[in-house]
């Protein structure tokens, strides 16, 4: 078992259907209506997010929000206010880090907190996660889950529990018996795919998962496998990182009309470039590795080509990289995107001896 | 002063002496080597200011003696004409005034000189501590724990290694503030009291390539300014470092939850192949222990990534841990032994590591976070 003295205090905040609650804070007449927050239908938008109401109606985000109209025809869509976002998200940081230096974003509604060191309420995490929920509840306005537990992968499960509005604590006496109950498409990472291959294996809760050795793991399942090994057995050793540094930094766009190659796809990557080469300014101390393009085919079909790159982006690579990834796709698109993806940063700190 | 003495006698010493004489000199004289004859021995004096070398040779083996004398001439060229000059050839050396003349076969050499009373001589201490060990015991503490020396460090009693001299035992530490390396000689150390003494790097290092005759004896005199180590073929004198070296004993790691027992030789060389691919600059690796397993792993800026696994002996908690791989390297070349043994605690306490035999010598590395 693991020793009183390791045993770490994280919580996993996460608000629950962000852009909506916002939404809905502000304008009382959409509250109790299926609301989704993301792109008209005619423009090809899809669904950032959606209150619960519209999620009966098996709405969920990244949805087309065609596809959500027809499900829901009487959605109440809301075009993003991003800028207003942001700002709540910074109230909400403001909250957190009145009791944690140790504060690990995810997004802007969702970050890991580790307490362990802190003094707050004779240092009891569950009570640091309730304070957290009544001080948005109360000076945001809008309701957010936490999950108590020893590390992030059992804290992150725990938020989510009891969602909207939950708090569900994990002590380190109970993990034993809360991990074997649970299904393994409740660890995050573990999707469809994965899922299948475990149920085909006869595995569907962490406790069958417990049966298999590390090896055996590792040997089907890759990295991910040794991960799988620690995490059926509640284990997980990743620290609190408090800056997170971004791995990539992209942009795209989805367009009203397909695109073929020529003129009108050259203008928009270009308009993308421009934009990228902005939102990279903040980033400039950030060495770049690679520079890709991604094209969306009319049939949903994704490709992305990256090209390595030196410290620097090199911009003129990319409409060569566009033109490589229309050639894979033989198809116009309706989605075109530009990236960079960010060197390793460089944080080996040596320890001293006195 | 006159003699004749083979090439190949003279070398030897030469080399050595040759060797303490910096390039870059603030003293002209600095540059030479002192030449004494005096009866059948003849002494090659180089130094420093801070380590002084005397070789010997006896003429009455190696050559012969004409004229007794002391005189200095140019280290480097003089040990390059000897280079220079055909194996087994006998060299003729004479004063004519100011120069030196060096002769042999139909080669003639004339060397500037400078006095040898200008010539400065390392001041000798007063009292301090004295006994004798083998030759090979000496080196055998030098070889196993000089790498951990600090150079160049603003601590400055970091830039050497730390003689302890206790009844029975001799100690020597080095720590450049990331890892410390320690070994001890239990044996016939002849002294009263204890002294802790720093000799600086250079005079380490010199005293490392000096100690070749490992039956031979070696008398030490530790003095509070100076120590000085004598054997039949040289006098090596080296001034001490003024200052106060860590408590190492603090540092060393009490109390480690993991031990582990690997084969050093295939860490090693998992050490040296994930090296490959390590931050260039900060040589940082993972260590991921579980039971019966370490994995090694190394990432660069580049993305690129080594994966070692090693069986090990070990039971217990998993634990991961980074380590600057030279530091791990540098001790898995420093020891031998089929095994070696590491004592852990947690990803931010130090590491013990030894040969799990014999521990004469102990290694203490601080993790680094990645």
């Amino acid at each position: 078992m693991v020793s009183v003295l390791n045993t770490r205090k994280i919580i996993h905040c996460d608000c629950d259907c962000f852009y909506a609650s916002v939404e809905m804070r502000d304008d009382p007449r959409l509250r109790g209506r299926p609301i989704a927050i993301g792109g008209k239908a005619s423009r090809r938008g899809v669904i950032a997010t959606c209150n619960y109401e519209a999620r009966a109606y098996g709405v969920h985000s990244a949805m087309p929000t065609a596809t959500a109209l027809q499900r829901c025809p009487q959605l109440i869509l809301v075009p993003p206010n991003m800028d207003k976002y942001r700002h709540v998200a910074a109230q909400i940081r403001e909250i957190f880090s009145r009791y944690s230096e140790l504060i690990e974003p995810l997004s802007l509604d969702e970050a890991y907190l580790d307490v362990s060191e802190s003094r707050h309420f004779q240092g009891s995490a569950s009570r640091i996660a309730e304070a957290i929920r009544q001080a948005v509840a109360r000076e945001v306005g809008i309701t957010i889950s936490a999950g108590v537990a020893p590390n992030k992968f059992l804290a992150k499960i725990a938020s989510d529990w009891q969602k909207p509005d939950g708090l569900t604590v994990i002590r380190p006496d109970q993990v034993d018996d809360f991990v074997r109950a649970l299904p393994v498409t409740k660890i995050h990472g573990v999707g469809k795919v994965m899922a299948t291959k475990l149920t085909a294996l006869g595995i569907e809760n962490c406790e069958q998962l417990q049966g298999w050795s590390e090896l055996a793991l590792v040997e089907r399942f890759g990295r991910f496998g040794r991960q799988l090994y620690g995490y059926a057995r509640g284990v997980d050793s990743r620290p609190v990182k408090a800056e997170r540094q971004r791995k990539s930094l992209s942009v795209e766009r989805t367009f009203a009309e397909d695109l073929s190659p020529g003129e009108a796809a050259d203008a928009a990557l270009a308009q993308l470039i421009d934009e990228l080469q902005r939102r990279l300014r903040p980033h400039a101390e950030q060495a770049i590795a690679g520079a890709f393009v991604k094209l969306k085919s009319r049939e949903f079909k994704v490709t992305t080509i990256e090209l390595r790159q030196e410290g620097k982006l090199d911009p003129a690579c990319l409409p060569l990289l566009m033109i490589q990834a229309w050639a894979r796709l033989h198809s116009p698109v309706r989605l075109i995107g530009v990236g960079v993806r960010f060197a390793a940063p460089v944080e080996q700190q040596q320890l001293s001896l006195f | 002063m006159k003699f004749s003495i083979s090439r190949d006698a003279l070398i030897k010493p030469l080399n050595l002496v040759a060797g303490v004489v910096e390039r870059r000199q603030t003293l002209p004289i600095l540059a030479n080597v002192q030449l004494v004859l005096d009866g059948q021995q003849l002494s090659l004096t180089g130094t420093d200011l801070e380590v002084e070398l005397i070789g010997r040779v006896d003429l009455a083996e190696e050559g012969q003696a004409s004229e007794p004398g002391e005189i200095t001439v140019p280290a480097k060229k003089l040990v390059d004409i000897c280079k220079a000059l055909p194996e087994g050839s006998v060299i003729d050396v004479s004063q004519d005034e100011q120069r030196l003349i060096i002769k042999s076969g139909r080669s003639r050499f004339q060397l500037s000189t400078l006095p040898a009373s200008d010539f400065p001589s390392v001041e000798q201490g007063h009292g301090g501590q004295r006994f004798s060990l083998k030759q090979g015991d000496l080196k055998r503490l030098i070889d196993r724990t000089s790498f951990a020396m600090a150079q160049q460090d603003v601590r400055y009693y970091l830039n050497g290694m730390l003689f302890e001299v206790n009844p029975g035992l001799l100690r020597v530490v080095a720590t450049d503030g990331h890892r410390l390396a320690m070994a001890s000689f239990n044996g016939d150390i002849n002294v009263s009291n204890s002294a802790q003494v720093i000799l600086p790097r250079k005079g380490v290092i010199e005293l490392g390539r000096l100690l070749i005759n490992e039956n031979d004896d070696a008398e030490l005199f530790v003095g509070s300014n100076h120590i000085r180590v004598v054997t039949r073929d040289f006098t090596f004198t080296s001034k001490l470092i003024d200052g106060k070296f860590p408590d190492y004993e603090r540092v060393l790691p009490r109390g480690s939850t993991k031990t582990v027992l690997g084969s050093r030789a295939e860490l090693k060389q998992a050490f040296a192949r994930t090296a490959i691919l390590s931050n260039e600059k900060y040589r940082g690796i993972r260590l991921l222990l579980s039971s019966g397993n370490l994995q090694i792993v190394a990432n660069n800026p580049e993305q690129e990534e080594a994966e070692e696994i090693v069986a090990v002996d070990y039971e217990g908690d998993s634990l991961e841990i980074g380590f600057n791989v030279s530091y791990l390297l540098d001790v898995m070349s420093a020891i031998n032994g089929e095994t070696v043994k590491f004592s852990l605690s947690d990803a931010n306490s130090s590491a013990l590591v030894e040969e799990s035999e014999s521990s004469d010598s102990q290694y203490v590395v601080m993790p680094m976070r990645l």
